[in-house]
This record gives structure tokens, C-alpha cells and sequence, in this order.
């Protein structure tokens, strides 16, 4: 349910970016999600067609990057894979609690936009 | 021709900032719980029966969010204890925004627990920091005993799972075994703690544990 208030929030940082260089038409945003952030893809991208519909912007694309987390065993002083989906904090081998580390990104990497003024067109 | 430009920025930078400056305002003196779950889950009933105990020896308030009505404000405020109702008029989560906006309309004066009540909902307001000291999860025995694992977000950041009604234990099929192995595997050391409302049981120790929380909230500044 919050996919739609990320996306406008996705949606300000870009157009934010693109006023600063000039302004313009958005093309497409380059997201970084970690998978721990709880954020449905499918939900996201219903979202931000929705939201940029009666907008100039319609029809940008939103291209996501998906990130994994990273789990470390301090007890077997090693990494340790994480099952896809899986939450579950204990090591595998050894059953002590594992460290955590990203999965919660939630990033504007880039904007690409059509500058305003180069079609002449006003 | 188009023109790419690098961004990286947070989506979420402007939510965070507002819980950064929040987390400074509170250091040091008000210790602020988040509560998070399910609708029906009894957080304000918690509340009701968190305040009573300590409002003598504490000077608490409480913020509200709802999608509609001062509801859960007006209970709160009938037992003496000032609370504001933030309405999010649809929107699933708070985000500290709100709850700035809401403390300077609200003029509590110094506080030593600002509780805050989230939107009853088990995911979105998972992703929202408050600026709050800790989350708090609260999990009714008759939501079910999958729950954990079903919301894993929730559970594995809160740094409380309150288990609530549990005088309805003998009625509903609920294995709290299975409970505590799932918050165990998801978040090794959280709290959990057993509670009803209706007949008192672990409010004491819940009250304790709020009262341990803000001594080394204070202690530590």
C-alpha cells in the first residue's frame, strides 16, 4: 500500500534532479530497492504509471534494480548466503545471530530527460 | 536527444531527515516508543492500560494516527493523558513529517514517554522512521500464530513484540511456541513480551520495561 507515497517520493527526488539541470521532460528513472525495504515491484510500477498519468511525464519508465542483503556470521567469521525470501537472522550452520548489512536500499540512481527548449517548439 | 544525469539520493532523505531532527530534539529526555500492527490488535487499549499505571510517576503523551476520527485520541484524553490525533486521510503509515507538524500544534510541554500509535497496519509503516527511540510490534493472540514469518519486516525490527489478549489463550488456537521460535529466528534479541489488557497480566513488566528503556536513554546522554 505505501508503493504509492514511495513512488511519489521517487517521483519528486527525479523531477527535483531534472529542474536542477535545466528541467524537461522525464524518460527514465533508475531505481536501486533492497529487498529487505518490504516494497512490491508489481505494486511499484502500478503506482507510478498511476501517479504520472495526467502528468507531462507520462510514459517514463521506471527501471528497478533489485539488491540483495548481506548476512555475516561473527561466530564462524564468515559470510553466509541468504536463502531468496528468507529472513530468518540465525546462521545456518551454527544457529547464532547473523549481521545484516543492506537489502534497504531504496535509491534515485539516475534521470534521463528530453531538455526543455530544444524542440523550439513555444 | 535526452541527457542522463546521476542522482543517488534517498527516496526516502526527506522522511529521514525529519526523524534525524525529531531524534535530536528527543535526546536525552523523552523516551518515544513506535507502535506498529494490525488493526484491532489493542494499541490503544495497551495504551489506555500503559497510562494508568503511569501517569502518577510519569509525565506522558501520546500521538495518534488514523486514516479517520479522533477516536483513539478521545480515549486516551479521558484518562487525563494529552494527546493529538494526526488524521492521514488514506494514507497507510505515518512519516515523521506528520509527527513534526503534530508536536508543534500539539504544545505538550516536556514529556518522559511520547508514545506514538502508528496506523494499524503491518507493513508500511515498517519502512517509516518516526525518529522514534524503538518500534514496537504488537501481535493479538487471535490474528493467528503465522504472523511472524508472514510480516517478517515488522518483527525482525522491532525491538518489542508485545503478544496481546492472552487471556483469550485457552479459545483460540495459537501456538505461542511456534511464536516465539519464528521472532527468535527473525530478530534474536528483541523482547517479547505476554500481556492482557482485560485481566492485567505483564503490564508490570511491560511498564519496567519502559521505565528501564528511558533511565539508560538518560543515562547514556
Amino acid at each position: 500500500m505505501h508503493e504509492l507515497s514511495i513512488a511519489a517520493e521517487v517521483y519528486r527526488t527525479s523531477k527535483d534532479a531534472v529542474a536542477g539541470h535545466g528541467g524537461g521532460r522525464l524518460v527514465a528513472v533508475r531505481l536501486v530497492v533492497g529487498e529487505l525495504t518490504a516494497i512490491e515491484p508489481e505494486l511499484l510500477g502500478f503506482a507510478w504509471e498511476a501517479l504520472l498519468k495526467q502528468s507531462d511525464d507520462a510514459g517514463a519508465r521506471l527501471d528497478v534494480e533489485w539488491r540483495s542483503a548481506r548476512q555475516h556470521c561473527a561466530a564462524c567469521d564468515a559470510a553466509k548466503p541468504r536463502g531468496e525470501g528468507t529472513w530468518l537472522r540465525l546462521c545456518p550452520d551454527c544457529g547464532q545471530p547473523l549481521t545484516v548489512e543492506g537489502g534497504d536500499e531504496l535509491d534515485v540512481l539516475s534521470v534521463e530527460f528530453e531538455q526543455d527548449g530544444g524542440g523550439g517548439h513555444d | 536527444m535526452t541527457e542522463t544525469v546521476d542522482v543517488r539520493r534517498r527516496v526516502l532523505e526527506a522522511n529521514e531527515a525529519a526523524a534525524r531532527l525529531l531524534r535530536e530534539r528527543f535526546a536525552a529526555r523523552t523516551l518515544v516508543p513506535n507502535l506498529i500492527s494490525s488493526p484491532g490488535s489493542g494499541k490503544t487499549t495497551l495504551l489506555e492500560a500503559t497510562v494508568q499505571r503511569l501517569a502518577g510517576r510519569l509525565r506522558l503523551a501520546v500521538i495518534e494516527g488514523d486514516i479517520a476520527t479522533e477516536r483513539d485520541a478521545d480515549r486516551l484524553r479521558a484518562l487525563g493523558v494529552p494527546a493529538f490525533q494526526i488524521l492521514t486521510g488514506g494514507a497507510c503509515h505515518l512519516d515523521a513529517r506528520q509527527v513534526d507538524r503534530a508536536l508543534a500544534e500539539a504544545h505538550f510541554g516536556d514529556l518522559d514517554v511520547l508514545f506514538i500509535e502508528n496506523v494499524g497496519n503491518l507493513i508500511c509503516p515498517t519502512s517509516y522512521d518516526l525518529g522514534e527511540d524503538f518500534k514496537v510490534a504488537l501481535l493479538s493472540v487471535t490474528e493467528g500464530d503465522d504472523k511472524p514469518f508472514k510480516y517478517p519486516a515488522i518483527f525482525a525490527r522491532a525491538a518489542v513484540t508485545v503478544l496481546t489478549k492472552v487471556d483469550l489463550l485457552p479459545h483460540v488456537t495459537f501456538d505461542l511456541e511456534a511464536v516465539r521460535v519464528q521472532l527468535a529466528t527473525l530478530n534474536p534479541t528483541g523482547d517479547v513480551l505476554l500481556t492482557s489488557a482485560r485481566t492485567g497480566d505483564g503490564l508490570a513488566e511491560w511498564c519496567a520495561l519502559l521505565e528501564r528503556r528511558l533511565a539508560a536513554k538518560r543515562s547514556a546522554a
